[in-house]
């Protein structure tokens, strides 16, 4: 089966946004609708030794997310007006604003929170891989803006091929729950093990 | 079923970008029917590290939300209780607005100027210097300067003391003519180890320099970094929290006499060769006794002062350690890693040099690079980026326009002098209107009575520091007009505000991106309601005040652009010379309708137009490289600096003596530690004893990916992407029971801002990080700023060369126990129908 899917790399993204920026400006979403989202990860802690305060296991990265067109997508299952569709062709998940009544289920039970409700239509905004521009043959907008070039798309099995089969970073959900098309390059530091939070404020 | 309007058939139309954020990006919109549908950025090159696409950063991606806003100034307005001579004049800044015609604004500007300069004379009328920041350019200045001139300002901003004391030093003037110099970007993955010293360029040059700096990290560069903040650079270059030095804000100069020292005890020529003897004495002079400057007092080296000889305290890691926050053991691993790694390249922001009394830290640091012999090979410099040719530095490879399109520097147009030669140093700026004083030079105060301010480009309230004072001033003069595209902090305290179009709605302009791309961006959408641009404004304003337009701008928008593109060069493969650019036929003349003279490049002048964009075509190991000072370090005779000793002048005559008859400070020829006004000695009441003070935190003023200076403060999208806070360590939050979004207000000895709190581990203790150029949101009944300008809390301190110390200030912050704010993107936004 073809199955779409991302690949970003967070052991080099600089959380500059400009992926969320481009998803807003080429789908043009207003304020409070973020169909990608960069987070910032971190944690560690300081302590006073020898009179100098020092960092002791603090690190940071971010996470830039949008629908992971999962293999097991609860959002489809979840939604009662049959609005939500993985389509067959190439497993991109996507909303059909005809039939959507706008309960947001589907948002409660994504464990990326990716679909977003658009407050003055009132039906669920979600990320379907600039399909549009896809079949004009350009990038979906996020890929091809990207300033570190962290992100890509394609054949699952291509991108596992090309960057490795991990599917989890914190502060994401294990990829065992919606099996996400996606494939994550983990940053140098730190190991996943250590204790974080997600630090924006907006999230927070 | 139409298709949605995103995909119905339109153009690609290149557009410009102008903030001067330090970077650039490439930017074009669809439009369809006149409509702008969507945007995009750079796919006229496949992409590859060597030769990447330009592509935009978030704000040029957001650059559609904050132009078509409706925040836009639409129609020209006047302050309610405006009268001839002021009026009400305690109103500025919480006053209605009228709107009223073109024609009654220009009448009213026009008026003013002719009313104060018959009162007072041109002396009376201030114009601020420097077009950077609004966008708008300098056609109105050209109209005041005929209409017998205007008092101005002058500081360094951007580069701090690198403007002042690179030359004096003797580094060569790069492009930004300040003496801050690096290596051309290939030569990055040269480096065995980069230490990324204040400088973070994920956020403050956006885009494509912190890319060049991903292609050493895979090239296997390690990376240190020292800063207060551990940031997003770092994170992405793979440096672990080990590898990071968390200095106090201003005390860099310290942290490197402390390494100096360790050099200095710990060589030996057999053992451990630390220091590079042979350089230092080679290329520069005043380091150690024997290699004094001609006439100078031999005890007066750097070398004895780091360790002690004179003065009985040994510039040690320790003493060091205490000042700058960095433990010892790591000062001197610091200093023997630089010194025992063969190919080191030291990147800096001028942050550090952004700091009241650190008219010496460019001369340290460089003394540094010396002592280490990194300087003038492949993988090695040390020094600050050049301003806004970040880690791009070298010749330029294409020429034309400037970095931010500016047309009125072009050179084809006659100069107009201004025949008032008086400018006060913008410290003392808002102080000058306030006291009718400012300092002329050494002993030398002199009266000044400003009664009338224009804004036609700068914003100079929100950006400069001491803006508690600048609000009174406002309040002081009898006239204040601004022309702007929002209703920005310095509109927002005027008595008429004009509206102006934004660079989506001119008709083009020439500029360069970096050093080796030409942007060639055009109109995409009729002017907004009834705003103008500056240039129309200039020349009506000309016509009321009886002086001649065609003097102002001499040429139409079209030809005027038709000339920049003629003028614009390509270097050409000697590496030294350069050639015309673009291939220009006669056919092409007569079609535009403009005067011009065919001539060969190599692109057509119809593809350069429809792409935007030209690339100068790089590969690693081409002729085009750059490294710092390498024909000085090749051959010191035949390549002398342009210092008296012709050397790199660790004791400099030239720079005490120019600080001296600034007339602000006084310092000593070798780099000695000054501490700042306001660094981290004055957080305490008490030094000796260590007894905190009033203000015990220190402000660190950041350049962030929400803004470009001021710029883009007021746009949607990027508010809910970068809200703006206060970054704080989780000792100094617990201390104060601060939690994460807290509403806190932030008191200096200048000024009080309300803010959000944000606890990050990634920055040090004791330390609070705002990004600056935030939007004054004055509370009179208050007397506090609810927007979170830092401008508010910094002071302007008139000390050294006249720079801007943004990166000394004292602080204490208290959880707000007012009602707390709202998040930035649920504020209103500035919406004036008038």
């Amino acid at each position: 089966m073809k199955q779409k899917a991302w690949y970003f790399d967070a052991s080099s993204c600089i959380g500059c946004k400009t992926c969320e920026m481009a998803c807003k400006d080429t789908n043009d979403l207003q304020v409070g609708v973020r169909l990608r989202r960069v987070r910032e990860y971190g944690g560690g802690h300081w302590i006073v030794r020898n009179g100098f305060e020092q960092p002791a296991g603090v690190f940071t990265y971010f996470v830039s997310t949008s629908c992971m067109h999962c293999q097991e997508p609860p959002c489809v299952n979840v939604c009662p007006a049959g609005a939500m569709q993985k389509r067959e062709e190439d497993g991109i998940v996507v909303v059909d604003s005809e039939k959507c009544i706008g309960c947001g289920y589907c948002q409660w039970a994504c464990p990326y929170d990716a679909p977003r409700l658009d407050p003055t239509t009132h039906i669920m905004r979600k990320c379907d891989m600039c399909i549009d521009l896809q079949d004009r043959g350009e990038k979906p907008a996020c890929v091809a803006n990207c300033p570190m070039r962290c992100l890509d798309f394609g054949e699952l099995e291509e991108l596992r091929a090309k960057y490795g089969d991990v599917d989890t970073i914190m502060p994401l959900p294990s990829g065992d729950v919606t099996k996400p098309s996606f494939v994550v390059t983990p940053p140098k530091y730190p190991s996943q093990s250590a204790g974080g939070r997600i630090r924006d404020l907006m999230e927070a | 079923e139409a298709a949605p309007k995103s995909l119905r058939e339109g153009k690609w139309i290149p557009v410009a970008c102008w903030g001067d954020c330090g970077s650039k990006g490439f930017n074009k919109v669809y439009v369809v029917d006149g409509v702008i549908t969507r945007s995009g950025t750079d796919d006229t090159i496949t992409d590859s590290p060597t030769c990447p696409q330009l592509r935009s950063c978030a704000k040029g991606r957001a650059q559609r939300n904050r132009i078509l806003a409706p925040d836009r100034l639409k129609y020209p307005m006047k302050r309610k209780h405006w009268a001839p001579g002021g009026g009400e004049k305690e109103l500025r800044g919480r006053d209605g607005w009228v709107r009223i015609s073109w024609d009654e604004a220009l009448d009213i500007l026009a008026s003013e100027i002719k009313r104060v300069v018959g009162k007072y004379g041109n002396t009376a009328v201030y114009m601020p210097s420097s077009a950077t920041g609004t966008g708008t350019y300098t056609e109105v200045e050209r109209a005041l300067k005929l209409y017998g001139g205007f008092i101005t300002d002058w500081a360094s901003c951007s580069s701090g003391t690198w403007t002042a004391t690179g030359p004096a030093i003797g580094l060569p003037r790069s492009r930004s003519g300040t003496g801050e110099d690096l290596n051309d970007g290939f030569d990055l993955a040269n480096a065995q180890l980069i230490v990324l010293w204040a400088s973070n360029p994920a956020w403050s040059r956006a885009g494509k320099p912190v890319y060049a700096l991903l292609q050493a990290k895979k090239a296997g560069a390690r990376f240190v970094v020292v800063d207060p903040f551990f940031h997003p650079t770092a994170a992405a270059m793979g440096v672990s929290t080990d590898d990071w030095l968390p200095i106090r804000p201003a005390t860099d100069h310290a942290l490197v006499l402390g390494m100096m020292h360790t050099l200095l005890v710990e060589d030996d020529p057999v053992s451990s060769p630390l220091v590079n003897w042979e350089f230092l004495h080679k290329y520069t002079v005043g380091f150690d006794r024997d290699h004094m400057p001609a006439g100078a007092d031999a005890k007066e080296n750097l070398k004895d002062y780091v360790l002690g000889t004179y003065d009985g305290q040994p510039k040690s890691a320790e003493w060091a350690a205490e000042i700058c926050g960095v433990p010892p053991e790591r000062i001197r691993a610091l200093a023997r890693l630089i010194a025992t790694t063969q190919r080191v390249t030291v990147i800096m922001s001028p942050a550090p040099a952004r700091v009241n009394d650190a008219q010496s830290w460019p001369q340290v640091i460089t003394a540094l690079g010396a002592m280490t012999g990194h300087f003038g090979t492949p993988g090695n410099c040390v020094g600050s980026d050049a301003g806004h040719a970040w880690l791009m530095e070298g010749p330029e490879l294409v020429k034309g326009g400037t970095w931010i399109g500016r047309p009125s520097d072009f050179p084809d147009r006659p100069r107009v002098v201004n025949p008032v030669r008086i400018a006060v140093n913008r410290n003392e700026l808002w102080d000058a209107v306030l006291t009718g004083k400012y300092t002329a030079g050494k002993d030398d105060v002199r009266d000044i009575n400003i009664q009338m301010m224009y804004f036609g480009k700068a914003s100079r309230l929100n950006q400069i520091p001491g803006a508690v004072k600048g609000i009174q001033a406002f309040r002081k003069v009898e006239f204040v007009a601004s022309q702007d595209m929002f209703m920005t902090p310095h509109c927002a305290f005027s008595d008429l505000v004009l509206p102006i179009t934004s660079r989506w709605e001119r008709f083009g302009e020439v500029s360069t991106s970096f050093r080796d791309s030409l942007l060639w961006t055009s109109q995409a959408i009729e002017p907004l309601f009834e705003s103008k641009d500056d240039i129309w404004v200039a020349r009506e304003l000309a016509v009321r005040l009886g002086v001649d337009p065609d003097v102002v701008q001499p040429y139409s928008s079209k030809q005027d652009i038709f000339n920049q593109v003629a003028a614009a060069r390509v270097i050409s493969d000697d590496g030294t010379t350069y050639e015309p650019l673009v291939t220009i036929t006669q056919a092409d003349i007569d079609k535009l309708g403009v005067v011009g003279t065919p001539q060969q490049g190599r692109i057509g002048f119809w593809e350069f137009k429809e792409k935007g964009i030209y690339h100068f075509p790089r590969k690693p190991g081409d002729k085009f490289g750059h490294i710092v000072l390498k024909d000085f370090v090749d051959d010191p005779r035949e390549h002398p600096l342009a210092s008296p000793s012709g050397k790199i002048e660790i004791h400099c005559q030239t720079l005490a003596d120019k600080i001296e008859a600034v007339g602000f400070s006084k310092i000593r020829p070798i780099p000695a530690y000054t501490p700042p006004t306001e660094g981290y000695e004055d957080t305490f009441s008490d030094w000796d004893k260590k007894v905190k003070g009033e203000y015990p935190l220190q402000l660190l003023n950041l350049h962030v990916p929400r803004r470009a200076h001021s710029n883009f403060d007021n746009t949607r999208w990027l508010q809910e992407a970068f809200p703006n806070l206060a970054m704080m360590n989780p000792l100094d939050a617990a201390e104060r029971g601060l939690r994460n979004g807290d509403t806190v207000v932030i008191r200096s000895r200048h000024g009080k801002v309300l803010t959000r709190v944000a606890i990050y581990e990634t920055i040090r203790p004791g330390v609070v990080g705002m990004g600056q150029g935030a939007w004054i949101d004055w509370d009179d009944e208050l007397g506090l700023d609810r927007g979170g300008c830092t401008n508010i809390l910094c002071g302007a301190i008139p000390t050294g060369e006249g720079h801007q110390g943004w990166n000394s200030c004292n602080v204490q912050v208290e959880k707000w126990t007012g009602k707390p704010l709202q998040p930035d993107h649920k504020r209103p936004l500035r919406v004036i129908e008038g």
